[in-house]
């Protein structure tokens, strides 16, 4: 078994060193037969030609597109249920824009689908459509001005009587200013203007609520329309307002994400990633900021070729147990019946584990019971028991040296990444001076920008490749997964030598800049391939991990 | 919108001292309307019948758009209110607060839930285990509490007049089964201690939980 190992490496190894060498020689021939190599080269350095059957299509929108889409759905539902544009938008937001639940809900019962949204059930409809405004592009232009003394209803039975008391601050308001000092949202519970003001604001800004705004009535569900916040808060408030509708808006949307960059108000839309796919579907995207970012989770950079949901456990891992792990791994063992981790903080070499009870001794890891009454003679080394329990041992040690292995790769990763910035910088310098000593005109030394870019990709896949390798179980796929890994790393070692060499006269720079670019086109077909393979593993459920997705 | 805030606080003071059927007071403690004392009797048919429960109760500055901060100053032994701090575990102190609620109006609802306990969503864990494991136990604790705390005139029936609680039964557990500890040589604190917090009553006295709590003496 092993040598047939041994033999499929080395039919591999050949196989690769053969791919190397091809690559090697159509490079040349291309550097020989095109005076400009970079001109040659450049796309397939640039860009992978798009449209993998592992690639996700995307759109980035602006505000503006969203707050259109919420008032085209919007405008749609109004004409369809014959419902004012703001009853439109409450019932959607309360079937988190399912327009098709939201339609079969209303046509089947219509009083109780307003009911449940908050709205008052159609018998009384002169209040519900009196307080409306007659534009329907209202909630886009946000105008303020349609008074509200014109358009509120004044039904509260209170007014019939003469004055009427507040009942949140008890100021008194006499008949004639009852319609412009109060309002009643035709609930017949009615509030003066400056208590809804202050309730609406401290809604608003403290509490962050928007789209479930409810009457001050205890008990009472009417929801507060668009239109009537608008007019009752300052600008400031009703623009944070909206501005909450809308991220709730996104928020809702399982096709909407907000570029999780920071400063950047882009929006990415994207149908083709619901969440029951990502177990086979890493939807990386790229927003107009420029920066990428996962669809599926949000993650704010590419974590391609790793799955969602192993990414998040092993954040998680590594935030756990990094520090712990490596402490555990010098200062304790575990006990040998009940695996409890014990560090050994005094006394002598007869331990009780606290938990089980079992004793042991802490040198040969082998059962008390047969030291017999040889006190720190530990002369038990071949012991079968001995044996045994160092084998338990040794096997949860396995398990922490294996996660320490692939956490400390991808975390040397990481940080080679972070040097990037500086890597940018230094290149810059060199073919700055590359322009100057080498007589290159600028378009010519671009190639060891593009170098850079290829191998700062490459090391962010190759990074969280040791993360993948470390949920994969052990199978012939991992281990053709492992080779693909090793042999982009090496690509992108060697390109990373390349990059720090120093530069002296024309000729050396001739040949550093064939090598870097041969080497950067090598690292981008390494590259393809690994996450070629790995993308479509997951289409063909090729990979088998130890954790359950 | 602080004048508001005085004006309704004042009104609410006055309306509450003016209604002398729901038996409720709110008082100030100092020069400030906005840190009261609530009071009201404990409701009747309860284990709290006959005691008296006073409340703090501090207006946050958003009052009434905020709900009203309160807490027990009177010990209670309850689920849903700390037995340690008086805090209380009420969805209208919380998101089910209305600006319409008034101080009194909230005090009638702490009423109420010294009737209804809801022991799924306790504040104070312990109690609440003992309110579902020996109703009969627990009520008798509480009724111990209300009496050491809150002035309730003892009952004929339930002890005899002048015996003060011991600190077991105000643990909400029989002498026996301290005594059977504390006769090992632990000490009667550690021992009421322990047995409160696993909960040591009713069906749980058994050999398993004999040895839990053996167990955490030794510790």
């Amino acid at each position: 078994m092993s040598s047939d190992g041994e033999n499929d490496e080395f039919l591999y190894e050949d196989a690769y060193d053969d791919a190397f060498d091809q690559d090697d020689e159509v490079d040349d021939l291309d550097s020989m037969s095109e005076p400009d190599v970079y001109d040659a080269l450049s796309p397939a350095i640039e860009e992978a030609p798009q449209r993998k059957p592992y690639d996700v299509s995307w759109k980035v929108k602006t505000l503006q597109e969203i707050i259109d889409m919420q008032t085209k759905e919007i405008s749609k539902i109004q004409s369809v249920l014959e419902v004012p544009p703001s009853s439109a938008a409450i019932l959607l937001r309360h079937y988190v824009w399912n327009s098709e639940k939201l339609q079969e809900q209303f046509w089947n019962d219509p009083a109780s689908a307003l009911e449940e949204a908050g709205l008052s059930p159609p018998s009384s409809p002169t209040t519900r459509t009196s307080t409306l405004p007659p534009s329907p592009t209202r909630r886009t232009t946000r105008s303020l001005k349609a008074g509200p003394s014109t358009s509120l209803p004044k039904r509260a039975r209170s007014i019939n009587t003469g004055s009427f008391e507040c009942p949140i601050c008890c100021m008194e308001f006499d008949e004639l200013s009852v319609p412009s000092q109060t309002y009643s949202m035709g609930c017949e519970h009615r509030f003066c203007k400056d208590c809804w003001k202050e309730y609406l604001v401290v809604k608003i800004k403290g509490e962050g609520e928007s789209a479930k705004i409810q009457c001050m009535e205890s008990g009472c569900g009417r929801v507060v329309r668009e239109e009537v916040i608008d007019d009752l808060v300052e600008k400031d408030v009703s623009r944070r307002y909206h501005n909450l509708l809308n991220a709730a808006f996104v928020a809702d949307s399982s096709t909407l994400r907000w570029c999780p960059h920071p400063n950047c108000e882009y929006i990415i839309q994207c149908t083709q990633a619901p969440p029951r796919m990502l177990n086979q579907l890493v939807p990386t995207v790229e927003c107009k900021c420029g920066h990428d970012l996962c669809f599926g989770c949000g993650y704010a950079a590419s974590h391609r070729p790793v799955l969602c949901k192993i990414v998040r456990l092993w954040e998680k891992k590594c935030a756990d147990d990094s520090e712990t792990a490596n402490w555990l791994q010098a200062n304790t063992k575990e006990c040998t019946k009940c695996q409890s981790t014990i560090e050994k903080n005094g006394g002598c070499n007869h331990m009780t584990c606290k938990k089980c009870k079992w004793e042991f001794c802490w040198v040969c890891m082998g059962p008390w019971s047969e030291h017999g009454t040889a006190w720190y003679q530990c002369n038990r080394f071949d012991e079968k028991s001995g044996i045994d329990a160092r084998d338990t041992q040794a096997k949860s040690r396995a398990s922490l040296e294996r996660y320490l292995h692939y956490f400390s790769r991808w975390a040397n990763h990481e940080h080679s990444a972070k040097l990037d910035g500086e890597l940018y910088q230094k290149t810059e310098k060199k073919m700055e001076q590359m322009q100057n000593s080498g007589n290159l005109s600028w378009i010519e030394v671009q190639f060891a920008k593009q170098a850079v870019d290829v191998a700062i990709k490459a090391r962010v896949t190759l990074k969280w490749s040791y993360c993948m390798a470390f949920y994969l179980k052990r199978n012939n796929m991992t281990e053709l997964f492992e080779d693909n890994q090793r042999d982009l790393e090496r690509a992108v070692e060697t390109l990373g030598y390349s990059l720090e060499q120093s530069i002296s006269d024309t000729e050396s720079i001739a040949k550093l800049r064939q090598d870097i670019t041969n080497q950067a086109a090598y690292v981008q077909k390494r590259h393809d391939i690994l996450m070629d393979d790995t993308l479509k593993g997951y289409l063909e459920r090729r990979w088998e991990f130890s954790v359950d997705i | 919108m602080s004048d508001a805030r005085l004006r309704r606080v004042q009104k609410e003071i006055r309306d509450c001292a003016k209604d002398k059927t729901s038996n409720i007071s709110i008082d100030m403690i100092d020069e400030s309307p906005f840190h009261l004392i609530g009071a009201f009797p404990g409701p009747p048919d309860t284990p709290y019948e006959g005691g008296y429960y006073e409340v703090d109760i501090v207006i946050p500055d958003a009052y009434p758009f905020q709900p009203v901060k309160m807490k027990f100053i009177t010990k209670v032994y309850h689920p849903n209110v700390s037995s340690a701090s008086g805090a209380i575990c009420l969805d209208i102190l919380k998101d089910a607060w209305s600006p319409v609620l008034t101080l009194k109006s909230t005090l009638i609802s702490l009423q109420s839930l010294l009737c209804d306990p809801v022991p799924n969503d306790p504040q104070d864990a312990e109690v609440a285990k003992h309110y579902l494991a020996d109703r009969n136990s627990f009520n008798a604790t509480a009724k111990h509490w209300a009496q050491a705390y809150a002035q309730a005139p003892a009952h004929k029936k339930q002890s005899e007049p002048g015996k003060v609680a011991t600190d077991a039964e105000m643990a909400g557990l029989t002498e026996e089964n301290v005594s059977g500890f504390t006769d090992m040589g632990f000490s009667r604190e550690q021992v009421i201690s322990i047995l409160k917090k696993l909960n040591y009553r009713g069906n749980n006295v058994n050999p398993q939980s004999y040895n839990s709590v053996l167990e955490e003496l030794l510790k």
